[in-house]
């Protein structure tokens, strides 16, 4: 498995579920990160390893948008993990949307609810989709599962370089499993 | 859309998106991103997380002796079957039999017949046999690649779990269908056994996928051991499905397996089956979930003239909710089983042949948090037997968790085996006549535990018990002297360590260590005799050790590695052994993988059994494997 040495204390957690588990408890101030929350970071984190043809990438100092399509299952954690943020010096926004047909200027697009139709109005487009193992089937460049406790995703390099999307060596490297073009 | 109207809705979204979020906040630590911020990507990759589903079976996170098995633990290992894959776990000791039977257990005991006081699970299925309240393993071949984990629990499991939950818990749990989509092929060939396996999902709607399998084996004959050959060569297959639905609040899940599978030793010898189950979970707010199942389970094995069926019903209910600082778990089932015993080779048989047995139960559990890192936790449950009547199970645990990476745990709880079919109604008259009075063998359980990290790049958890037992099987004269009657004449105490560690020595390279030591001291008591020789205690070691290495030598190429020492079986007069196995894994691209795997590979031949009727030598294998996925 790839990944650098300093990830090893986090990799040992996983020797340890029950324990993690337990910390889990009501009240416990070193409770482990809630699914979501992990769920939001990561979020924030993969504009830094995608690559978007130069027609869809932000002007200079403007903003790269991650927008949430329907349901929001993160609540403020997304507003307070992309706060502060900067990606090659554009600061991250979040938008909530309803209808795919908003979907204009997202970069990142985040569907979960009423899968299929919000994701067929991105068909194509250059952003990258991204859906949730917990509200649906594969769909997205991106889709979250829950494997073995940790928060991990499939990636479908496939469809993202259908829409022009490029996603980095590094994030294909943590992948579950990546569907190649 | 006008950017006020945009504004209002995305104001609303995010207000609604709130109210989970605050109302789980007001019972739960504050939800924070602030220490996931500063993580590279590979570091959220690694971290463990509170998922939902989890909260809702809270059962996994009880302060007990408990090691998890991860999928890629045993697709990384040379185990074909599922009892080899619970060689990696070192709070059990499996003992193989022959080609296709093993005995397992935690905590002492083990031995084909003795080894009766474990619970096993299958994705929620209980696998116990009412004829012997063992564990046939050979009826089970799930496949292993599609097995997401193995929780094993040494000791009473506690209040949650079914009947049997006595010495420990082997829980098998298979991925949700939605992460097994696309098709695998496995094929495994050796001199000694031949595999070939095949799985497919795929999505079912915009929320739903379904996978399904098939696993077939051919296993060769093992040479005689301590047992005269037993024409033990077997093969079958073992085909089902997973189909899992829904999303958000509820989910439900729907699987079946059906296997067939044939032995050498008569014509027209073997064992085949089905079960099918389903199970519906529905998330309310506010943390509280209930969780629905019910299945049915039907087999038939058949060998040297005697037929055992066994066909059970089985409903349960759970319910989650916290309350404040209280974690509450309620709960009840019903179970009805239907046995028959057919017998053409001896005189021994039950008396009556076919019976059909009433299991209810009910449990309550509160988990409270004393101090914010203290919690106690106390469950009842009562349990009552058409067979043998009512029997209460308490359990008391204390939780302190001075960090974030150190738990201390200490519990005493009560456990019993119910009497099965052989322990009241086998007959062989006039020398054997049934033990209306056998009644259920008890346990009360001291235990006391650490888990934590110790350093940044180690785990570790040792687990201390001392076990009282009554009432445990004695083979008595009743009459003058015959008949003989099973009765429960013996009384004793095991105490014992149990101990793993885990160190990550670089990002590729982890070696663990794991230690389980035990000590048994029985006796009659008074006026007590016992014919079997105290064959109830089954065949212990003193202590085993596994040592292993898992190695990512290059980005393509896995080696594992392990070890392990069985000290003698005491009593029984059989050696201890070391033996190893290693897997050899080659990533040639991403969608295919070449192996070599082998098991045994120290000696041409051990034994790990002493039966007498069963046990074979068990021989060095070597096997090529591949896998590929599409």
């Amino acid at each position: 498995m790839a990944g650098p040495v300093a990830s090893s204390p986090w990799r040992l957690l996983r020797l340890l579920p029950a324990a993690s588990a337990l910390l889990a408890v009501p009240a416990a101030a070193a409770a482990p990160p809630s699914e979501v929350a992990v769920k939001a970071a990561f979020l924030t984190k993969f504009p830094a390893y995608v690559a978007w043809p130069a027609a869809a990438r932000p002007r200079p100092g403007a903003p790269l948008q991650i927008c949430i399509l329907g349901d929001d299952p993160f609540g403020r954690l997304i507003d307070e993990a992309a706060r502060g943020q900067q990606v090659d010096g554009h600061p991250l926004q979040v938008r909530r949307l309803n209808a795919p047909g908003q979907a204009g200027g997202c970069h990142v697009a985040f569907v979960q609810g009423s899968g299929p139709a919000m994701l067929q109005g991105l068909q194509g487009k250059p952003v990258l989709t991204v859906t949730d193992a917990r509200a649906g089937a594969r769909g997205g460049m991106i889709h979250f599962v829950v494997h073995q406790g940790r928060v991990r995703f499939h990636i479908d390099e496939a469809q993202a370089a259908r829409s022009g999307v490029g996603i980095s060596s590094r994030l294909l490297g943590i992948a579950l499993s990546v569907r190649r073009p | 859309m006008k950017p006020g109207s945009r504004a209002a809705h995305a104001a609303g979204a995010a207000l609604l998106a709130l109210a989970p979020t605050t109302l789980l906040a007001e019972t739960d630590a504050p939800e924070t991103v602030e220490e996931l911020r500063d993580l590279s990507i590979e570091q959220l990759a690694q971290i463990e997380v509170r998922s939902a589903s989890k909260q809702a079976e809270p059962i996994g996170r009880a302060p007990t002796s408990i090691f998890v098995l991860t999928g890629s633990d045993i697709v990384r290992s040379a185990a074909t079957s599922l009892p080899e894959a619970l060689r990696l776990a070192p709070n059990l000791q499996v003992q193989q039999l022959d080609a296709r039977q093993f005995a397992v257990t935690s905590r002492g005991f083990n031995g084909a017949e003795s080894s009766n006081k474990l619970l096993v699970l299958i994705d929620g299925r209980s696998v116990y046999s009412t004829l012997h309240s063992g564990v046939f393993w050979e009826l089970h071949s799930p496949l292993l690649e599609d097995v997401e984990q193995i929780e094993v629990i040494s000791g009473p499991g506690g209040t949650l779990y079914g009947p049997n939950a006595v010495n420990g818990i082997v829980s098998v749990a298979s991925r949700d269908a939605r992460e097994t989509l696309g098709g695998l092929v496995r094929g495994t060939a050796g001199p000694r056994e031949r595999t070939l396996a095949l799985r497919y999902g795929i999505g079912l709607g915009d929320s739903g996928a379904v996978r399904v399998y098939a696993n077939g084996l051919d296993r060769e004959d093992l040479p005689a051991g301590p047992a005269a050959d037993n024409d033990d060569a077997f093969a079958g297959w073992q085909a089902g499905f997973r189909a899992d639905l829904g999303k958000g609040a509820d989910r439900v899940t729907l699987q079946g397996d059906i296997f067939d599978t044939d032995i050498d030793t008569m014509p027209g010898d073997g064992d085949r089956g089905h079960n099918l189950l389903a199970r519906w979970t529905h998330d309310f707010a506010e943390e509280r979930s209930l969780r629905v199942q019910a299945y049915y389970d039907e087999y038939r094995r058949h060998s040297q003239l005697v037929t055992d069926s066994l066909q059970t019903f089985d409903a349960e209910a759970q319910l989650n909710a916290r309350f404040g600082s209280h974690h509450v778990v309620l709960g009840g089932g019903l179970r009805t089983t239907r046995d028959d015993f057919v017998n053409n080779l001896n005189g021994f048989h039950l008396e009556p042949q076919s019976r059909r047995l009433w299991v209810v139960n009910a449990f309550a559990q509160d988990r409270m948090a004393l101090t914010p890192k203290l919690d106690l936790i106390a469950g009842l449950k009562l349990e009552r037997s058409s067979f043998s009547g009512v029997e209460t199970l308490p359990n008391l645990r204390l939780a302190w968790r001075p960090s974030a990476r150190t738990t201390w745990w200490g519990s005493v709880s009560r456990a019993v085996r119910t009497p099965s079919r052989i322990d009241r109604q086998l007959v062989f008259l006039p020398l054997l006549a049934e033990a209306s009075n056998f009644e259920s063998e008890k346990l009360i359980a001291f235990e006391a535990g650490y888990r934590g990290q110790p350093g940044l790049a180690t785990t570790l958890s040792v687990s201390l018990f001392y076990n009282l037992y009554d009432d445990i099987r004695t083979t008595e004269f009743t009459g003058n002297p015959f008949p003989i009657r099973l009765q429960n004449g013996l009384e004793g105490r095991t105490y014992g360590i149990e101990a793993w560690a885990t160190h990550q020595l670089s990002s590729k390279w982890r070696a663990s260590l794991g230690l389980a030591a035990l000590n048994k001291d029985f006796h009659l008591k008074d006026g007590a005799v016992d014919l079997a020789n105290r064959a109830s205690l089954g065949a212990d070691p003193d202590y085993q050790v596994l040592a292993r290495s898992q190695v990512d030598l290059t980005d393509r190429l896995q080696l594992d590695l392990g070890l392990r020492g069985v000290d003698d079986l005491g009593t029984s007069g059989l050696g201890g052994y070391v033996e190893a196995d290693a897997r050899l894994a080659w990533r040639v691209s991403d969608p295919i993988e070449l192996y070599v795997a082998g098991n045994n590979l120290l000696h041409k031949s051990h034994v790990e059994s002493s039966d007498p009727g069963r046990a074979q030598s068990v021989e060095r294998s070597v096997h090529l494997g591949t896998r590929l996925r599409f």
